[in-house]
């Protein structure tokens, strides 16, 4: 925590950045703050904790409001591959930010069955051993064919269609939604068309997905949407060796046209 | 998996099928004009490009309770607009893993490169793909909605 302080505190001073989108302990809640050089005295009140916040959604609105300032921000492991790929996709300028890491406790790893739970460099927490295999994934895998189908209708089936995932996904930076679509998406229907909905969200998840979580935690129906972006990613790595946010070489797959490496035999098993 | 699913008697499936402008409309054509018998069942929406087809697309036929869906477009390679097909093959690739992983049947989806002189093996994809829907039974998709 008080690394962490020093850090941003050295970073604001030294010019380095305009701002630090980080967490603030107000009443008794971490929160996310833009700590700045007006406001340096309360920089004792900088928390990292386990909590999380789509704070990268929130430097993709403030670096697009001041787009000459540049700003600090917290970044755990997944976040840091959320602004590997947001600058992939042209969403921030590379001088324009300035990651200072947090790596997640085991804790944390374990419940996100995150595969890389800390970022190339951090000030806080210590290094944990990431999991390969997700265990909610190889639940689903060993169903058959009808138990994955009523699974997932019974939990597609939960929604409200409140559009939680998509407002906290910190990688949904589309100003025009296609689950907001009434040619695809029929308004004024409660569940939504399914599995329309999801699946298209899903899709939409192929190279964006990092993998952090945080649409689960809004869902209020508890639908496992992370599971089934989970399996998205597993897709994108099998079928176009690419790791969602793990290199800046390269773009997502889906986005570039580039040469063909399936096969229709591949396609159609 | 399919296997288990029950054909129905009598069942005639609904199948929409995605032609690309340039090679497998043009194959459905050429079929047409040879009078080249195939199984009536399939609904041609004609495309300008596969690559025009969004998952969202498929996703929607289903939704409307297409029991199969045909993705036909150029050879690797034929595309009129080079890489068309490309970008096709792999939101298909996506979206049949992804069907299969929630369970609605991804043999249901069904993508094959078809040209404008292949008139004869329109037809043959058209028969076998028909076939096996119909052995596959209504779409969950259908009973269920």
């Amino acid at each position: 925590m008080k690394a962490m302080q020093a850090r941003v505190r050295k970073l604001l001073e030294e010019n380095k950045i305009d701002g630090f989108i980080g967490l603030k302990m107000e009443h008794g809640h971490p929160a996310p703050f833009m700590f700045s050089r007006e406001n340096l005295g309360e920089m004792e009140t900088l928390v990292v904790g386990d909590v999380r916040y789509p704070l990268n959604k929130a430097l993709l609105k403030v670096s697009g409001q001041y787009p000459d300032l540049t700003f600090g921000v917290m970044v755990r492991g997944c976040d840091e591959r959320g602004i590997t790929e947001l600058l992939k996709w042209n969403q921030l300028h590379r001088d324009r930010v300035i990651p200072v890491g947090v790596a997640c406790s085991s804790e944390l790893a374990q419940l996100c069955e995150c595969y890389k739970p800390y970022p190339s460099d951090w000030v806080v927490g210590e290094k944990t051993e990431g999991i390969a295999k997700s265990k909610r994934l190889q639940k689903i895998e060993g169903m058959n064919q009808k138990e994955r189908l009523s699974y997932w209708l019974n939990q597609f089936n939960k929604c409200i269609k409140c559009y939680g995932c998509r407002d906290v996904c910190p990688m949904c930076f589309c100003e025009v939604c296609s689950l907001e679509d009434r040619n695809f998406i029929l308004t004024g229907k409660l569940p939504p068309e399914n599995p329309t909905f999801h699946l298209s969200r899903a899709v939409h998840m192929v190279g964006r997905c990092i993998d952090c979580g945080l649409c689960e935690e809004a869902c209020p129906s508890n639908i496992p949407v992370r599971t089934l972006y989970k399996k998205i990613n597993e897709i994108v790595k099998e079928y176009f060796d690419y790791r969602t946010g793990e290199s800046s070489e390269g773009k997502s797959p889906l986005n570039l046209l580039g040469e063909v490496t399936l096969e229709l035999s591949d396609v159609n098993k | 998996m399919a296997k288990e699913a029950q054909s129905v008697p009598g069942f005639e499936p609904k199948i929409i099928a995605f032609l690309c402008n340039w090679c497998s409309y043009g194959g459905a054509d050429l079929a047409g004009v040879s009078r080249l018998q195939y199984p009536a069942n399939t609904r041609t929406i004609r495309v300008m490009c596969t690559a025009t087809i969004s998952p969202h697309h498929i996703l929607k036929a289903f939704q409307k309770g297409a029991d199969g869906v045909l993705v036909a477009g150029c050879h690797i390679g034929d595309c009129h607009y080079i890489k068309g097909n490309y970008m096709t093959i792999k939101r298909v690739a996506v979206l049949k893993e992804l069907l299969r992983f929630t369970g609605f049947q991804e043999e249901r989806l069904y993508l094959d490169w078809i040209s404008s002189a292949e008139g004869v093996r329109f037809a043959e994809v058209i028969r076998n793909f028909t076939q096996k829907v119909k052995e596959m039974g209504p779409s969950h998709l259908r009973t269920t909605y």
